[in-house]
Order: C-alpha cells, then sequence, then structure tokens
C-alpha cells in the first residue's frame, strides 16, 4: 500500500481559557482531544459534526495555520509541525482552504484578477506577463468569465464568490484542499452548483478534499470516507457506503435523522436530539455523547468509549451492536412519480430535454 | 369561507438610482386559518420583501407597496393606519427573521424584552409580565428557564436566541406568525429542534404558519400548501402532496434537483445553471428562460400566466403539464 497523502496522528488542540486579557489560565477549552485519520491522493474525507466539534481546528491544524498541544500531522510523508517557515511556505503550495464565508476570506479592495495573481506571484508559479493568462484560466475553471478578472467581490453573488475562493486555492495548483463549510452559506440551488463544481475540479486535477460539514446529505454526495466528530472526538469513521448502509454511533443516527426529507410522505418519526452541545471546557465525563444520547446506560457515565475498528468501520460506542436495526436513512422513493421526476431533472444536467 | 390572509395582486416596488424595480410584480397568496403556507423560491426571488410587505414593514421610500388586495382577519390591512399596524404586529400577526440578533435588543435581557412587549399590548402588571415571559421559555424548551430570562442575547447560541424568538413572537397568541428562514443559519440538530417546535406549538395554538425558505426540505416538513417564487412572480402553487409528487414548473423540478438527497448516492446533482436575474432588468418572455432546459422560442417572447394543471394546482409555463 503507498503511503497516505496525509496522515494525522494523536492530533490535541487545547486552547487557554483567561480571565481577562492577561489572567491567569482557568481552564482548557478542548477543541481536537486525539483524533487519527488519513487521507489518500484524491481522495475526500468529511469531517462531520455540529458547530463547536471541533472541525475548523481540526482543519486549521493540518494546514498548520495553528500549532497543536500534542500529536502529528504527515503531509505525504513530512512532519508538517516540524518544518521550518519557509518548509511552511513551500507546503501552503500544496495545501489549501476553502473557507464558508467567502466574503470574510477575500480582500475587498482587490480586483479578482489581483486576489488570483497574488499566489502565483507569491509562489512564484508565473512571471507576470503570464498571470493575466492564467487568471484567465483559472477563472474559466471555476465557471466565471475572464473579464470578471476586472471587478471587485463585492459585485459577486455569494455563490460567485465562492468560485472565486476555490480559483485562489487552485491557483497554486495544490494536491489537498480543506474545504471548511464552503456551501453552508448558500441556497440550495447554489450549493448544488459549488459541489458539483468542487466534484469536476477533483476529477480533473487529482486533488483531495478534508471536506467540512454539519449535513450528512452533502457529505454522502461528495466524499469517499467520512470521521464524525462530537466535541472535539472522532466518534465513528467509515467508509461513506458503509456508514449510510449502517450508521452505527448514537450521534450520527441523530445527526441523519435531523436532515429534512423533501418528501412529505416521509415525514419521520425522528430522534430530535435535545439541547446543545455541552461546552467543550469541562466536556462530560465517560461518552461525552452521554447527556445527549437516548441509548446512554450508567456506564456511558464513567467509561469513555474506546474507538474501534471492524472492517474499515471504526466507532465509539459501549452500545453500538445493541442499537435498533432500523436505518434512520429513509428509503428512495419509487413508482412512475419518481421516474417521471428523476427523467425531468436530468434535463438540467442535460441543458437540453 | 374567508381566508385568514388573502393578498391580491400584490407589487412591491423600490427606488435604486438607476430607476424603480419591481421586487414583487404582482403575486397572490391566501392562507386559511390553522393551515401552514410554505413560500420557497431562491435568494432575491421576493419572499421576504412579501413578507415584509404584509406586515407593514417596507421602508417608504425606497419602498412602495400596492395591491389589490392585504386583509387580514377580515381587515383591510392597507388601509389602517400606521398605529393600528403597529397595534396588530405583534399581537395577532407576528414575525420572526433568519438572523435573531437583528430582533433582538442586545441592551436588553432576553426576559425584559419579552415581558416588555406582553406588558405594551396586554396591559398587566410587571410581575405577570415576567412570569408569562418565563412561562414563554419554558414552552420554547429553553433549559432553565428563569435563570436564562436573565441572560442577554449574545450569551445564548444561534438555536437559543431563535427559540427566544418564538418565545417573543409567540408570547401573544398570534393567529398567523410569518417566519422568515427560521432556520437557515442553523446546524441541522437545531433545525430540526425548531421546525419541531414550531410543529408543536402549531398544533397547541391552532395558530397559521406563513414559512418562508430557499429549502423545499424545509417546506416539506412543515407546510400544508405551497407557492414556489422566481423573480417577483408565482411560479407554481399546490397543496404539498402534489407539489412533491408532481411538481409543474420546470422551477420548482430544478429545486428539488439541486438537494443532495440522503437516501441514494448521485454522480452529480441536477442543479439549475445561473442566477436568479437583476430585477432592474428581468428577461422577456418568461423570466426563467435563460436557465431553463426546457424553453422554447415562444418563452422567449411571451411570458406565461398562472393556469391550472390538477385540483388545486397551478403553474406558469407554457409547457405544462410537462410529460
Ligand atoms: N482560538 C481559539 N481560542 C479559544 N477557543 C477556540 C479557539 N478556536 C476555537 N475554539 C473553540 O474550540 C471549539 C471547537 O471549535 P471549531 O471552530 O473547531 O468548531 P467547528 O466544529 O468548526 O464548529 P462550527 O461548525 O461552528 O464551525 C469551540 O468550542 C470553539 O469555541
Ligand atoms: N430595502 C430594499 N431596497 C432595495 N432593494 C431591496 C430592498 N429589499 C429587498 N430588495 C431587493 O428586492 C429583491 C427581492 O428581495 P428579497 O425579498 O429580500 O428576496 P428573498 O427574500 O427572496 O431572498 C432583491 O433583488 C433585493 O435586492
Ligand atoms: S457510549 Fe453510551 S452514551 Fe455514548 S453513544 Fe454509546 S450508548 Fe450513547
Ligand atoms: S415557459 Fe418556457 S422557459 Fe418558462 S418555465 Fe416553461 S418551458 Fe421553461
Ligand atoms: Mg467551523
Ligand atoms: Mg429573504
Amino acid at each position: 500500500m503507498t503511503a497516505p497523502l496525509l496522515e494525522a496522528r494523536g492530533l490535541v488542540k487545547h486552547f487557554p481559557v483567561r480571565r481577562g486579557l492577561f489572567g491567569r489560565v482557568s481552564g482548557q477549552v478542548r477543541a481536537v482531544d486525539e483524533i487519527d485519520f488519513t487521507l489518500a491522493k484524491g481522495e475526500t474525507l468529511a469531517l462531520v459534526g455540529e458547530s463547536g466539534c471541533g472541525k475548523s481546528t481540526t482543519g486549521r491544524l493540518v494546514l498548520r495555520l495553528i500549532e497543536p498541544t500534542a500529536g502529528e500531522v504527515r503531509f505525504e510523508g513530512q512532519a508538517v509541525f516540524d518544518l521550518s517557515d519557509g518548509q511552511v511556505r513551500a507546503l501552503r503550495r500544496k495545501m489549501q482552504i476553502v473557507f464558508q464565508d467567502p466574503y470574510a476570506s477575500l480582500n475587498p479592495r482587490m480586483t479578482v484578477g489581483e486576489i488570483l495573481s497574488e499566489p502565483l506571484a507569491l509562489h512564484d508559479l508565473a512571471p507576470a506577463a503570464e498571470r493575466p493568462a492564467r487568471v484567465e484560466r483559472l477563472l474559466r475553471e471555476v465557471g466565471l468569465a475572464p473579464d470578471h478578472a476586472r471587478r471587485y467581490p463585492h459585485e459577486f453573488s455569494g455563490g460567485q464568490r465562492q468560485r472565486i475562493g476555490i480559483a485562489r486555492a487552485l491557483a497554486v495548483e495544490p494536491a489537498l484542499i480543506v474545504c471548511d463549510e464552503p456551501v453552508s452559506a448558500l441556497d440550495v440551488s447554489i450549493q448544488a452548483q459549488v459541489l458539483n463544481l468542487l466534484k469536476a475540479l477533483q476529477g480533473r486535477f487529482g486533488l483531495a478534499y478534508v471536506f467540512i460539514a454539519h449535513d450528512l446529505a452533502v457529505v454522502r454526495h461528495v466524499a469517499d470516507r467520512v470521521a464524525v466528530m462530537y466535541l472535539g472526538k472522532i466518534v465513528e469513521q467509515a467508509p461513506t457506503k458503509a456508514l449510510f448502509a449502517a450508521p452505527r454511533h448514537p450521534y450520527t443516527r441523530a445527526l441523519l435523522s435531523a436532515i429534512p426529507v423533501p418528501s412529505p410522505k416521509a415525514r419521520r418519526n425522528r430522534v430530535i436530539l435535545e439541547g446543545d452541545v455541552p461546552s467543550p471546557i469541562d466536556p462530560p465525563p465517560g461518552c461525552r455523547f452521554h447527556t445527549r444520547c437516548a441509548y446512554a446506560v450508567p456506564r456511558c457515565k464513567t467509561e469513555a468509549p474506546a474507538l474501534v475498528e471492524r472492517a474499515g468501520h471504526a466507532v465509539a460506542c459501549h452500545r453500538a451492536d445493541e442499537l435498533p436495526a432500523e436505518s434512520p436513512v429513509p428509503r428512495a422513493e419509487r413508482g412512475p412519480g419518481a421516474e417521471r421526476l428523476a427523467r425531468l431533472q436530468a434535463a438540467f444536467s442535460q441543458g437540453r430535454e | 369561507m374567508t381566508a385568514l390572509l388573502e393578498v391580491e395582486d400584490l407589487r412591491t416596488s423600490f427606488k435604486v438610482e438607476s430607476g424603480r424595480f419591481q421586487a414583487v410584480d404582482g403575486i397572490d397568496l391566501r392562507l386559511e386559518a390553522g393551515r401552514t403556507l410554505g413560500v420557497v423560491g431562491e435568494s432575491g426571488c421576493g419572499k421576504s420583501v412579501t413578507a415584509l410587505s404584509i406586515m407593514g414593514l417596507v421602508a417608504s421610500p425606497p419602498g412602495e407597496v400596492a395591491a389589490a388586495k392585504i386583509r387580514f382577519e377580515g381587515r383591510d390591512l392597507l388601509a389602517l393606519s400606521a398605529d393600528a399596524m403597529r397595534d396588530l404586529r405583534g399581537d395577532r400577526l407576528a414575525m420572526i427573521f433568519q438572523e435573531p440578533m437583528t430582533s433582538l435588543n442586545p441592551a436588553f435581557t432576553v426576559g425584559d424584552q419579552i415581558a416588555e412587549a406582553i406588558q405594551r399590548h396586554r396591559g398587566l402588571d410587571r410581575a405577570a409580565a415576567w412570569a408569562r415571559a418565563v412561562e414563554m421559555l419554558r414552552r420554547v424548551h429553553i433549559p432553565a428557564a428563569e435563570a436564562r430570562a436573565h441572560d442577554y442575547p449574545h450569551k445564548l447560541s444561534g438555536g437559543m436566541r431563535q427559540r427566544v424568538m418564538i418565545a417573543m413572537a409567540l408570547a401573544l397568541d398570534p393567529k398567523l406568525l410569518i417566519a422568515d428562514e427560521p432556520t437557515t443559519a442553523l446546524d441541522v440538530t437545531v433545525q430540526a429542534q425548531i421546525l419541531d417546535l414550531l410543529r408543536r406549538l402549531r398544533a397547541e395554538s391552532g395558530m397559521a404558519i406563513l414559512i418562508i425558505t430557499h429549502d423545499l426540505g424545509v417546506i416539506a416538513e412543515l407546510a400544508d400548501d405551497v407557492t414556489v417564487m422566481y423573480a417577483g412572480k408565482v411560479v407554481e402553487r399546490a397543496p404539498v402532496e402534489a407539489l412533491f409528487e408532481a411538481p409543474q414548473h420546470p422551477y420548482t423540478i430544478g429545486l428539488l434537483g439541486s438537494i443532495p438527497r440522503l437516501e441514494r448516492e448521485q454522480a452529480r446533482l441536477d442543479a439549475i445553471e445561473g442566477v436568479v436575474p437583476n430585477p432592474l432588468s428581468p428577461p422577456a418572455g418568461c423570466r426563467f428562460h435563460p436557465r431553463c432546459p426546457f424553453a422554447e422560442a415562444r418563452c422567449r417572447e411571451a411570458e406565461p400566466g398562472l393556469g391550472p394543471v390538477g385540483p388545486s394546482h397551478f403553474a406558469a409555463c407554457w409547457r405544462t403539464p410537462l410529460p
């Protein structure tokens, strides 16, 4: 087996909590707490979980935008946290990030052309004379027009700005892009366009993605493998097919159950996950999910379940084998209505009937 | 039977530097007591402007609201004075927004804000209003409601704030709740909590809901009837089952195809290409024609009207019924 493109081992990030600006450290935010994962070239690993589960922190660690508390990340075999500043700059050529809020991440005073030329200059990828042609190609690549290069970010819609953010990431021809909720702020229709774009680019350039999301329906569509995070821990990790065929962690099931199904017939008797994610400053003892888990037993309050792998499907739950067989993933609809709809919808992909 | 809310030929326009444009261009809505109407469409289609027009919240200038009829509980809202409209809002007619912080005052505790509204509309004394506020926070499932009532909005999570908004909106037992993208900024788990809460409160109080969203998944969860808007117009209207089983307008079909489905793998989503047109220069003919794979020559020339395609089912498309 070839070495993975990316490998994280025992990754930990704790943020100190201080009283006041220079006050004493009074606790730790345990944003990421010992997680492991790997990612092969051209593959997509999704990190899924509710707000505050540590997904973005993991993404920032991978890129070494922040320093870890413990653990290791290897990219193409190199230990990322041991690199010198110069080596980190070289690393940024190979690893890029796309953010949820494209507006906040684009300099409002630069034209799109300038935004896309900047990484080319920074990494010496193209002499000044060649940059306009490269910018033009990048714009076409992400479905924008060459004359968009002269405009400013505020002149674009949310979806177009996200395309600009993707073009900027692509400029350096990276091997890996961390996509941090790239479609969460977009309308369903624009979300679909951007997801299709990300998949097409992956096919064309052999990109690997760490895809951060809170919506498992989106994840099913883009990921090869899924890691479900809760309060800084990975609670379930599996190939996408296996996860959707038989989700085994109560938290994963709750996330699945929460997704609205676009069919009034399917209005489900869902398990509503009550309350918010507890504070990561003082996470619950034992299984961190026990305060919200419908299956919790006394043991869950004291004993943390280990992440146990069986045939590539890892789960951290004492009761994973005792959960009801019924899956929270609804069945696909069949029948003449569904067939007609599929046929008509396909016209949108083909651009004609 | 007279409807709780009747809107006929609503036209709302805005004046901007380069002229005046029609954000909402002649739409009709009808909602019976206790029912839930979903309004769906992409960002910029005129959904929020529709809601604000009904609520009398469109600033004029630059906005101008015109309609053949806006009737609520039989009263002509267009004829009401600003004072009478203010009395109605938050009382019989309430609204919640996508971003709760726009309607929560950061300088007051959430309990104070709810109690204040109750005092103003119902003339209860301070203690009774506070008790009612806490009771409302409990009804929207805020844990430790007594303690939470003393919190300022910034201390709460996004989901909690949206609950507080709902508690405030429902404190006076409105007959109609207008909810404009109430879950769009939230995690799926919190969205599920809020939708469940709205369903439960609806069952308890018998209020009607006008739910606005860009997500047909949310519509399927909550609505009895659906109105699909595109570029300021209604393009399809149907009972919820018919809309999802046999959608007729290509725009509705495209919106449904855009949703990544939990229950099946797809190599590619059937996305609608392009974006909603600039309302200053809407396309001639059918406004959807530049993005429509079913478009023909006549679609570029003449605008289709909303016509019947089934029982209580209407669509504005030259090609309907689509096979
Ligand atoms: N610089 C920081 N200092 C202190 N705490 C932080 C810092 N960055 C993140 N945290 C905390 O770490 C936890 C994990 O945050 P993170 O941003 O990784 O979550 P997330 O899963 O990406 O959530 P979201 O869906 O909201 O983006 C949160 O409790 C967050 O408040
Ligand atoms: N106060 C305003 N002034 C000028 N234009 C506005 C104003 N409010 C909304 N619009 C415009 O009206 C159109 C419809 O907007 P809106 O109802 O907010 O769309 P939706 O809620 O469907 O996303 C958009 O083009 C929007 O930019
Ligand atoms: S270990 Fe216990 S509390 Fe944790 S997920 Fe499993 S059943 Fe629930
Ligand atoms: S009228 Fe023509 S362009 Fe408009 S939706 Fe129907 S087929 Fe498409
Ligand atoms: Mg994040
Ligand atoms: Mg809106």
